[in-house]
């Protein structure tokens, strides 16, 4: 077990690509760092970096005080949980997780009693002599877990282990994969492109973006207060609503395609950078949960300001209804690339139809194609700078 | 009307199937049969019939006594050039597919183009060059000249790298090395026994290759105890009067007994087919599944 820092970590590909620039971050002894991002975000590569399998073009990786940067993977004492589980096909379960310590030349008396205690852990006690081809998914990632916990590593480096899984195993895995790290306690880094695994899995998560570290902190900390507009989107289902706004005069009311919100002083208080974009463009945020609709369990607070939407869809989930309304406004996509007729936005932004959704309480008073008008609580509201992306903040 | 349209095209597609067993099979059940019968019999008599077991009897005792139980020495030497060539080539071709699939080294892409490209040159063309360098190195006459030259077998390597390229996934190789092995035992303990489908492709059609290989042998080879089976056949031939009238002998090699010997020379290709088919097939398809 040993902390894992990551100091100013860049890979550059022998044509040029830079699959990740300046990388730094701290994985504290124990820890469940969360790597997360969209595909080609370069969280793999950072994690290949730790493992050995990728070479470090610049910077320092090290294991506590040891640098790590020559050190083949072979002498890293380091587990992996491949994507594809990458069992040994020709070895039994029993064999495939106790391949490592054979490999260190244990007594073979110990690794049948380590190899055992492993399996009882994961409940694989009845396929210890079956072949990894005779095994359904879950069965066969938890052999790979296994191989992984039996070494007592350093650390634990885990990627996205359970996109394979369909979509209940994956929710039953999750808890069984934290619940075994936390008895285990040995730093990982675990690597998704699932933003659900990272709030529920990790003590801290670092969000990844063209192979630039974009935030790094507590699951509930990137949700609450997102660096920028790709976090802000990136994290929290269905992601946040983004519009493009104008701030008044005094910085007290802003402009929402055609409707007007005021913001309490409250607000201003908390926020007092807003007034330097008086009567300029910046970008509204708003989570689908902060948008109210008339209904019964519905309190509408002092403060509340509205906000109307033509209603398109209406999803309703049994505990929530999902509603997707549009508005007039200038919608802003986080994500994705640079469309040709994007007009004059930067930090890759691109305009759609004033699109969003709200998740309401199933009681709610919505109809099909008809307007309705959502009230939310304007300290609730992030705000974003148009040009930078950055959140607006102090 | 589709029934009729079925039925006649099953019977249509039996008869070609049929026509084209027949064209195959005709004339190794004619083989079988040659050496129940006289050497007269053979060209006049009906060509399936069944001579007897006397007939059966002399043809083989005189095919395997002549020369001194030559017979039985080709087939020790075909046996020796053909199992030492194969060892060879599978300890040369299967790390060589290995290293070409998953090493990345100055000059790959090269040695696998050239690879391809000496597998579809006629070993016959390399006989001559391959004289001259025995003769050099004075191996002409010992098996070594035959069962090295034997040894050479590109389709090998290229087999062993598809196989390798297709069927072994990198992660694979990287769990082991992550496991604690250095780069010889991801090879030992991981990617060797995986190949064991390519190892018997490998071994066969390099036997099958070996085993047949007439021109080589015939070169380098000038003593009749070195003689493997196809040359050893061909020796029986011009021993054969009707083949060669000049001929003769006390017991005269006659066709019933040049049968015997070719039966003989093709049983063990048969046989090792017959083992090696279970293996081949899931060698063939080694690429369609993914771990």
């Amino acid at each position: 077990m040993s902390p894992v820092y990551l100091d100013t970590l860049t890979k550059i590909y022998p044509n040029g690509y830079e699959a990740v620039h300046d990388f730094d971050l701290e994985v504290e002894d124990g820890e469940l760092m969360v790597l997360v991002g969209p595909s080609g975000c370069g969280k793999t590569t950072v994690m290949r970096m730790v493992a050995g399998l990728e070479r470090i073009t610049r910077g320092t990786l090290r294991f506590d005080d040891r640098v790590m940067n020559d050190v083949s993977p072979k002498d890293r004492d380091i587990a992996m949980v491949f994507q594809n589980y990458a069992l040994y096909p020709h070895m039994t379960v029993g064999e495939n997780i106790g391949f490592a310590l054979s490999m260190r030349k244990l007594p073979k008396s110990e690794v049948r009693k380590k190899v055992k205690e492993t399996a009882e852990i994961l409940g694989l006690e009845e396929w210890i002599d079956r072949k990894p081809g005779q095994l359904s998914g879950g069965q066969r990632q938890r052999v790979a877990m296994g191989r992984a916990i039996v070494r007592e590593p350093k650390v634990f480096l885990m990627d996205e282990p359970l996109s394979n899984l369909d979509a209940k195993l994956r929710v039953q895995m999750r808890a069984e994969v934290t619940r075994i790290q936390r008895r285990v306690g040995v730093s990982t880094i675990y690597v998704t492109h699932d933003q659900v695994e990272a709030m529920t899995m990790g003590d801290r998560v670092a969000v990844m973006r063209d192979g630039h570290l974009q935030q790094c902190a507590k699951p509930q900390e990137v949700y609450d207060n997102p660096v920028n507009i790709f976090v802000a989107g990136f994290m929290g289902s269905p992601s946040m609503n983004l519009f493009e706004a104008t701030l008044n005069e005094n910085a007290d009311a802003f402009k929402l395609g055609s409707q007007s919100l005021k913001l309490s002083a409250g607000v201003l208080a908390m926020k007092p950078a807003l007034k330097k974009y008086a009567n300029s463009r910046i970008v509204v945020g708003i989570r689908p949960e902060s948008l109210n609709a008339p209904g019964p369990q519905t309190q509408k607070g002092d403060d509340d300001v509205s906000l109307a939407g033509e209603v398109d869809l209406v999803e309703a989930l049994g505990s929530e209804l999902l509603v997707h309304f549009s508005t007039d406004a200038v919608r802003v996509e986080a994500e994705g690339a640079v469309s040709e007729d994007a007009e004059g936005l930067d930090a890759g932004l691109i305009a759609q139809r004033g699109a969003g959704v709200a998740r309401v309480e199933p009681g709610a008073q919505v109809t099909l194609g008809g307007t309705t008008t959502f009230s939310l609580n304007p300290s609730r509201l992030y705000f974003f700078d148009s040009s930078t992306g950055l959140s607006i903040v102090d | 009307m589709k029934i009729f349209n079925r039925i006649w095209t099953k019977t249509l597609g039996f008869i070609v199937l049929l026509a084209f067993t027949a064209f195959f099979i005709v004339p190794v059940i004619w083989l079988l049969l040659a050496p129940t019968k006289t050497d007269h019999q053979l060209i006049f008599g009906n060509p399936f019939s069944f001579g007897s077991f006397h007939n059966l009897a002399h043809a083989i005792r005189v095919t395997f006594t002549y020369q001194d139980y030559a017979l039985l020495t080709w087939v020790k030497n075909s046996a020796i050039y053909s199992f030492g060539g194969i060892a060879i080539a599978l300890v040369a071709s299967i790390p060589a597919g290995y290293a070409l699939a998953f090493t990345n080294f100055i000059g790959r892409r090269t040695l696998l183009g050239i690879t391809l490209f000496v597998m579809i040159m006629p070993a016959t063309a390399l006989v001559l060059p391959l004289f001259l360098e025995a003769n050099a190195v004075h191996a002409i006459g010992s098996p070594i000249s035959v069962i090295l030259p034997f040894s050479f077998f590109p389709f090998g390597v290229y087999l062993s790298y598809i196989f390798y390229s297709s069927s072994v996934p990198r992660d694979l190789l990287n769990a082991a090395r992550i496991d604690g092995c250095n780069e010889w035992n991801v090879f030992r303990k991981i990617a060797l026994p995986l190949a064991r489908p390519v190892v018997a492709l490998v071994a066969f059609f390099a036997f099958v290759a070996n085993w047949n290989n007439f021109f080589l042998p015939f070169v380098m080879l000038p003593s009749n105890s070195n003689y493997p089976l196809p040359i050893g056949l061909q020796d029986l031939l011009s021993s054969t009067p009707a083949f060669n009238p000049g001929i003769g002998g006390d017991v005269p090699i006659l066709r019933p007994e040049l049968a015997v010997a070719t039966i003989v020379a093709m049983a063990p290709v048969l046989i090792v087919f017959l083992f090696a088919q279970r293996s081949l097939v899931s060698g063939m398809l080694a690429g369609a599944t993914k771990e």
